[in-house]
């Protein structure tokens, strides 16, 4: 079992920007697509440092960039997608495609660390970074990881989940990104919170006595991504859920410990 | 009036190099491109060869000597696209 403290956190998406915009999204979930996305105006960078900055890249330093500014420096970056920047990998494959030689700039920055890389160039935080790609649950395997670097003694860390809309080219085979989003959380040590793999099923004679009924029927499969479901359960108030992945044997559970006003709940 | 090939340039840096909010007035044909100048640095000089590699069909051999030279400014990089496509 893990246990951590979520300090702060922030969502971002196209036309879901504000804290307003996100509540009324946990209580009625929509596809913030169509019409004209908010650009990232990125004021705080200088333009020479911007420029080379994806699209993805953009909704990660406008949405991670000030829970930064609110802490102290030099923490560590755990920075998970699972399919990374497809638009850059899709727009290189084209090129070799024609034949044409690759544009150096964006083949440097198609490794999948080069957001990571990117923020500790421009914030100038030497902590060290990690850049994780997981199936449907890369979540879960980020939160972990940040928890394991506060074991080895980090006061806090940066855990940041993003991914972008693919090219429709991939329609086929990437489903379980609707639209672009970015999410991220700012982790302490702490015990308000506990996400743990593989709960106990109950027994059978159990499960007539157990009214949890949560415990028996398999999760829900939520029609919005996964790390969007926790910001949606923080801004709700939800005290367990569960989630598992479409093809993943993994499954999670969730818990708040106290409630976000620090009063144990139990 | 054809544009010249140094307002031309100017142009190719700026839209190479994703250079937000600089227009080719901004750019003097003398000044340094690269550090303390502009700000480039040594992946913009690997885009900038091939874009204009690409546009002006010119080769440009790595050991060419004075290749630091060719790249220091917007004139000097005139000067050399001049040479190589009068060759």
């Amino acid at each position: 079992m893990f246990t951590f403290s979520i300090a702060q956190w922030q969502g971002w998406a196209e036309n879901l920007v504000d804290p307003q915009e996100w509540e009324r999204w946990a209580r009625a979930p929509f596809c913030p697509l169509g019409g004209k996305p908010k650009t990232s105006k990125l004021g705080f960078l200088p333009p020479i440092q911007r420029r080379r900055l994806s699209t993805l890249a953009r909704g990660v330093f406008e949405c991670a960039w000030p829970l930064a500014e609110k802490r102290r420096r030099n923490a560590p970056l755990v920075f998970a997608s699972r399919h990374g920047e497809t638009r850059r990998s899709f727009q290189l494959l084209q090129t070799l495609a024609a034949g044409e030689p690759l544009s150096p700039t964006s083949f440097c920055l198609s490794v999948h660390n080069a957001i990571a890389a990117q923020w500790s160039i421009m914030r100038g935080e030497t902590a060290e970074s990690v850049a994780l790609a997981a199936e449907d649950d890369g979540l879960e395997h980020a939160f972990i990881e940040a928890v394991l670097m506060l074991r080895a003694g980090h006061e806090e860390v940066l855990v940041v989940v993003a991914e972008e809309r693919p090219p429709s080219a991939y329609a086929r085979w990437i489903a379980d990104v609707p639209h672009s989003y970015v999410t991220a959380f700012q982790l302490r040590s702490g015990n308000d919170w506990s996400l743990t793999l593989n709960p106990v099923v109950p027994s059978p004679t159990k499960l007539t006595r157990d009214t949890d009924s949560m415990q028996l029927a398999p999760p829900p499969t939520p029609l919005w991504p996964n790390p969007l479901n926790l910001l949606r359960h923080l801004l709700l108030g939800t005290l367990s859920w569960q989630h598992a992945g479409a093809n993943s044997p993994r499954r999670w559970r969730w818990t708040r410990n106290s409630t976000p006003s620090g009063q144990p709940t139990a | 009036m054809t544009q010249s090939l140094e307002q031309e340039l100017k142009s190719l840096v700026i839209d190479a190099l994703g250079l937000e909010d600089i227009t080719p007035d901004d750019i003097e044909n003398t000044a340094p491109l690269f550090g303390d100048g502009l700000g480039l640095d040594s992946v913009d000089a690997l885009e900038l060869g091939l874009a204009l590699q690409k546009r002006y069909k010119i080769t440009i051999d790595p050991e060419t000597r004075n290749m630091r030279d060719h790249f220091s400014s917007i004139a000097n990089l005139a000067a050399f696209i001049r040479n190589q496509q009068a060759a």
